[in-house]
């Protein structure tokens, strides 16, 4: 016995390769739609880990002083301004605070990289409080330095990799002329510590004649504590900018949320070329049969039938690309993220898009749901076709 | 057959008239008719002359411009009244079969899915049954599971006679259901229409060009510009 | 307050992490092939490793064309070469291609600028740490290289660092610093090398 669904399905195999263009159709948005909601759930938590690798919530700098590398290169290795180290110890005097490392950063100088000379930046780190907050630091080869004062480096990745540098291997400081040797090569963590290279903070000063200063001064504060209040009262030392990481997230954030609305206009517009094209197909295919439709409410189809019929088509056309789309979406998961990661401004390190069961169903929900609003307009029009109309003439018309 | 029954179908000065631009087409002008239970009634005439339009009228199909239209002792059309969509459906589902000079089957699906096309919309029970019926007295029994693509044009013909059947009206229309069909093919669906005005009751209702179909119904009524003759 | 937003966009730009073996680009290469093909008019910028064109077996063809194994964590197959094909107007006039090449205290970053038929036109260190890096990237030094090729290279071998024919002359401008010495000359024959195996040069 022929059921209405029956009717549906066979027509859209009738016409297959249009049903497959536009089921494809459907797929592409599909696949937008999954990535996007995907990439809204996935950023979040890849950010928040992103920061939480960052190993400390709070990092204070001298007033002014550029507190990363990448500032450091653009401004040509100036603009470093030093606090007194004694500063370590005012802060750790605060109960609240589990832990504190002080950082040295050190530009140089060095004539013979490109052709006009290029600087290197070094950072100094204390052996002992520097690798317990930034446990995820993970070494391809050797390990931290044995003593504050060694004249040793660790390399990050891709700083290993320029200066082609293996553990037992030396180092030339720029400038100083002091032959150091390198103890550990870090694996790479995606993070800025990739393209830096690390020396005991003592043997910094020394070789760099900086004694007593440090540039910036990392904190890790107790779980329990108020980080927003824990800020205001360092604002309290005199000379110091204090970044936040909490600060350093809403900024992402907001830089993101400009990112978030391009991808999402993005995917609305995939969402309306995936309607219109849901929209053709069918009406489209009731034009065709628009003699059909006539003699099958003759035979004592009502209009609701014949609504149904089409509509069912619809939902079929949307049900099937929905699926395509969250497998294919799942399948590129990893290209789809590239593809992010090249529009963003920042993107944390670990997966951005973040695909699941629950997101799938989510998608092909919404898919379905358009397709069904998208299906509306040509079951109605061909619901509405009189079944004398339809058997005189021999083709349909708007 | 002593006690005069009222007619199955009567219409009183029916009227169709088409506007096209500022001309007016009579096309049905001003008919009245009686149709009786069980009547086997052929109309003929030229072209245009009026005898679709008629068809329609009387099998629900369209609504006339004036006049009045009775099917079963119910009012289909009158001055005063007309039936909505929804009712006119069920009636049709009731007592109406339809066959037209094009067959208009369904080509997804199989003759048993095409004939029994008319069931997705609504139920009756011993449909199979029917359906067993139909296709044996049609002779398509053995096309049951053949696409309309794979039959010749007679065999389409009486899959579309049997779809028309097979919710067991009382009135059969067809529109020049020989129209398309060789003299060979068009004699032998004549003969199943004979069949089944004679042997099932079944009151037909022809529009035909073919003399000798037209002789095979018990009454004959010709049509010239929208009026009897 | 706008500042240090300024400034964690910068943090933000340097903490996107690329996970590709890292290869040896000009750093600056519209000035840089400017000043190496002063007569050029345009490049065009292509990306070739001995993974994409001939996997392990090539590797190991350049091996022994080389007379010398890869070395290291960082010399390996699929280390991506930059090759710069320069043109004048239409015409091609040459080719830039760098490696790096593992020195004593850093890498070092041999560049040759080649004629279409592989002769050497300039070296050009890019970068080397090292006391007597001046000595190196000194004309007198670089210039002793203009005008060699491949065939002058195939007979020497790094292990022994034995210099023949045309190479014999060419003298370590920094005594002190023999395995810099020794790392550019296998640096320029590696170039050459590949150069012709990536079918750039013949
Ligand atoms: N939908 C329509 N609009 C306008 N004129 C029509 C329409 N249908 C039929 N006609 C006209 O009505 C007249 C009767 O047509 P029809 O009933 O089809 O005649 P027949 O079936 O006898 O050939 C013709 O002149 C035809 O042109
Ligand atoms: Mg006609």
């Amino acid at each position: 016995m022929p059921s209405l669904f029956g009717i549906a399905w066979k027509n859209i195999r009738r016409k297959r390769l249009r049903s497959i263009l536009t089921i494809i159709g459907i797929a592409l948005s599909t696949w937008v739609l999954v990535s996007l909601l995907g990439f809204n759930q996935g950023y979040e938590s890849s950010l928040n880990k992103d920061i939480d690798n960052l190993g400390f919530q709070v990092l204070l700098t001298a007033k002014g002083c550029p507190y990363e590398a990448a500032t450091l290169m653009l401004k040509g290795g100036t603009g470093l301004k030093y606090m007194p180290e004694s500063i370590v110890d005012t802060v750790k005097a605060n109960p609240e605070v589990e832990e504190v490392t002080p950082m040295l950063m050190h530009a140089v100088f060095d004539p013979n990289k490109g052709e006009e000379g290029g600087i290197t930046a070094f950072l100094g780190i204390d052996p002992v409080t520097y690798p317990r907050m930034k446990t995820y630091l993970q070494f391809q080869q050797g390990k931290w330095f044995n003593q504050p004062q060694a004249l040793e480096a660790v390399f990050g990745y891709e700083a290993a990799e320029l200066e082609q540098r293996e553990v037992g291997d030396s180092y030339l400081l720029p400038e100083a002329d002091v032959e150091i040797k390198v103890v550990g090569v870090l694996k790479r963590s995606g993070t800025q510590d990739d393209g830096t290279i690390f020396l005991p903070i003592r043997t910094l000063q020394k070789v760099y004649k900086v004694n007593g200063q440090v540039t910036s001064v990392g904190i890790k504060v107790n779980k329990s504590t108020d980080i927003a209040k824990y800020e205001e009262e360092l604002y309290k030392l005199p000379d110091v900018q204090v970044v936040s990481m909490a600060q350093v997230k809403q900024t992402i954030s907001n830089l993101v949320a400009t990112a978030r609305v391009m991808v999402m206009s993005i995917a609305l517009i995939a969402i309306l070329i995936a309607m219109v094209g849901v929209m053709n197909t069918v009406l489209m295919s009731v034009l065709e049969r628009w003699q059909e439709i006539g003699i099958m409410k003759s035979m004592g189809a009502m209009t609701s039938h014949i609504f149904k019929l089409i509509w069912f088509e619809t939902i079929l056309l949307t049900f099937v690309g929905g699926v395509v789309g969250s497998v294919m979406s799942w399948i590129l998961a990893t290209a789809t993220d590239k593809l992010i990661r090249s529009v963003l401004p920042y993107s944390p390190t670990s997966a951005l898009v973040q695909i699941d069961i629950i997101l799938a169903l989510k998608a092909i929900g919404i898919i379905m749901f358009i397709g069904i609003i998208s299906g509306i307009y040509p079951a109605w029009k061909a619901a509405r076709i009189r079944p004398i109309e339809a058997i005189r003439s021999t083709e349909g018309e708007l | 057959m002593s006690q005069p029954t009222a007619p199955l179908i009567s219409i009183k000065d029916l009227h169709k008239t088409y506007v096209r631009g500022s001309e007016h087409i009579h096309a049905v002008d001003g008919i009245t008719l009686d149709i009786q239970e069980k009547e086997y009634i052929a109309f003929v005439g030229p072209s245009g002359s009026g005898k679709t339009t008629l068809l329609h009228l009387l099998g629900c199909l369209d609504n006339p411009t004036s006049g009045e239209l009775k099917v079963a002792e119910r009012t289909v059309y009158s001055e005063k009244a007309a039936m909505n969509e929804r009712d006119l459906t069920k009636l049709r589902r009731e007592l109406y079969g339809y066959v037209f000079q094009k067959f208009y089957l369904i080509p997804t699906l199989t003759v048993e899915e095409n004939i029994l096309l008319p069931f997705a919309f609504y139920c009756k029970p011993d449909a199979h049954k029917n359906a067993q019926h139909l296709a044996d007295l049609l002779g398509i029994s053995h096309r049951l599971n053949h696409l309309p693509k794979e039959l010749s044009g007679g065999e389409m013909q009486r899959v579309a006679i049997a779809r028309a059947l097979i919710n067991k009206p009382q009135i059969l229309l067809a529109d020049e259901p020989t129209g398309n069909l060789d003299s060979k093919r068009s004699a032998e669906i004549s003969d199943i229409f004979s069949k089944l005005n004679q042997e099932e009751g079944l009151t037909i209702i022809l529009v035909t060009h073919n003399p000798a179909m037209a002789k095979s119904a018990g009454r004959m009524v010709e049509l010239r510009d929208g009026k009897l003759v | 307050m706008k500042r240090i937003g300024i400034l964690i966009l910068l943090l933000v730009i340097y903490t996107t992490g690329i996970y590709a073996a890292t290869g040896c680009d000009l750093n600056e290469p519209d000035r840089d092939v400017k000043r190496l093909f002063p007569g050029s008019t345009g490049f065009k910028t292509s990306y070739v490793s001995i993974q994409q064109k001939g996997g392990k077996a090539l590797q190991t063809k350049i091996e022994q064309r080389l007379g010398d194994k890869f070395t290291g964590m960082y010399e390996t197959m699929d280390v991506p070469y930059t090759v710069y094909e320069i043109y004048k107007d239409k015409q091609g006039i040459g080719y830039i291609h760098g490696v790096n090449q593992k020195g004593q205290y850093g890498g070092i970053q041999v560049f040759l600028a080649l004629d279409p038929k592989g002769v050497i036109k300039t070296l050009y260190y890019q970068k080397m740490t090292n006391q007597s890096a001046k000595a190196f990237r000194s004309d007198t030094f670089t210039n002793q290289f203009k005008g060699l090729s491949m065939k002058d290279f195939a007979a020497y071998s790094p292990v022994t660092g034995k210099q023949d024919g045309a190479l014999a002359k060419i003298k370590n401008p920094a005594p002190k610093a023999v395995q810099d010495f020794r790392a550019t000359l296998r640096g320029i024959k590696k170039n050459l090398i590949l150069m012709q195996e990536f079918g750039y040069t013949k």
